[in-house]
C-alpha cells in the first residue's frame, strides 16, 4: 500500500499498526462525547449566572466558576485521552483510564452541594 | 459497542481484504459503526454552533463589539465542522468499503480543531461567567 499523505498527529500515527477500524471509530466517539460534555457543563456555568435564580450571589458565582472550569479540562482530556487511547490500539496494549474523569466527577458534586447551599442561604 | 459480537466476525471483516471489498453502497459494517460516528460528529457539531450563536448574542452585550469578530468565528468554524464531519464520513465509508486501510482513514486534524474550539467556547464561558456576575446578572440589565 502506497502512503498517501502523512497523518495528523505524527505521534499517534507513527507507532505500531492499524488497528481494527470499529475500535478507532469508537474511540472516536468516546472523544466527541468529552466534547459535548465540556459544551453542556459550560453551558450550564454560563446559564446560571445569566439567569441567576435569587441564589445566594457568592455560592451561584463559586459554582458557575467551579462548572466552567471543569468544562475548560474537558476538551483537554478529549484529545489527550483520544491520542492516548490510539496509541493503545495501535500498539495492542491495554486502553489508558480517562485521567479526568474523576476530577470531573467530583467537580459536579462540589457545583450540587455549593447549589443546595445556595438555595438554603438565598 | 456491538452488542457483543467479536472483532472477528466475517460482516465486519468483509472489508478489509485488498481491493476485495464489498460495493460501496452497502455500509461496512453492519454495526453501522461509521454512520453512528457521522452522527456523533454531527450533535457535535450542531451543539457548538448553537453554542457559538449563543455567544454571538452574549458576549458583545459584556465585551463591546470587537467580541462579534470572536464569536463569528466560532459560528463559521462550527459550520465548517459541520461541513468537515459530512466529508469526513464519506471519505471513510469510501477507504473501509474499498478495503484501503492506513492513510485513506481520517486522522486527528479534525478532532484537534473541535478539541480547540471546544476550548475557546469554555474559555469564553469563563469570561462570561465572571463578567456576567460582576454586572449583576445577563437579563436584569
Amino acid at each position: 500500500m502506497t502512503r498517501l499523505r502523512r497523518r495528523f498527529p505524527a505521534r499517534v500515527y507513527e507507532v505500531g499498526d492499524e488497528p481494527d477500524p470499529r475500535f478507532s471509530l469508537a474511540n472516536e466517539r468516546t472523544f466527541l462525547a468529552w466534547i459535548r460534555t465540556a459544551l453542556a457543563l459550560t453551558a450550564g456555568g454560563v446559564a446560571l449566572e445569566a439567569l441567576g435564580l435569587g441564589l445566594q450571589p457568592g455560592l451561584r458565582l463559586a459554582a458557575s466558576v467551579v462548572l466552567v472550569v471543569a468544562g475548560t479540562a474537558c476538551p483537554l482530556q478529549a484529545w489527550v485521552g483520544w491520542m492516548r487511547t490510539e496509541r493503545a490500539l495501535r500498539q495492542n496494549r491495554p486502553l489508558p483510564s480517562p485521567m479526568l474523569s474523576l476530577p470531573i466527577g467530583i467537580a459536579v458534586v462540589v457545583v450540587g452541594v455549593l447549589l443546595l447551599l445556595a438555595i438554603a442561604f438565598r | 459497542m456491538t452488542g457483543g459480537r467479536s472483532p472477528e466476525e466475517p460482516t465486519a471483516e468483509a472489508g478489509h481484504g485488498a481491493g476485495a471489498g464489498r460495493a460501496a453502497d452497502h455500509p461496512f459494517d453492519r454495526g453501522l459503526q461509521p454512520e453512528r460516528t457521522a452522527l456523533a460528529w454531527r450533535r457535535t457539531a450542531l451543539a457548538l454552533t448553537v453554542g457559538a450563536l449563543a455567544g454571538l448574542r452574549i458576549l458583545p452585550q459584556l465585551f463591546g463589539t470587537w467580541a462579534v469578530i470572536a464569536a463569528g468565528a466560532g459560528v463559521v468554524l462550527s459550520v465548517a465542522v459541520l461541513v468537515a464531519a459530512h466529508r469526513r464520513y464519506r471519505a471513510s465509508h469510501r477507504g473501509l468499503t474499498a478495503g484501503r486501510l492506513g492513510s485513506s482513514l481520517p486522522d486527528g486534524v479534525l478532532p484537534a480543531v473541535t478539541a480547540g474550539l471546544a476550548l475557546a467556547a469554555a474559555l469564553a464561558g469563563i469570561a462570561v461567567a465572571v463578567a456576567a456576575a460582576g454586572a449583576g446578572g445577563l437579563l436584569h440589565r
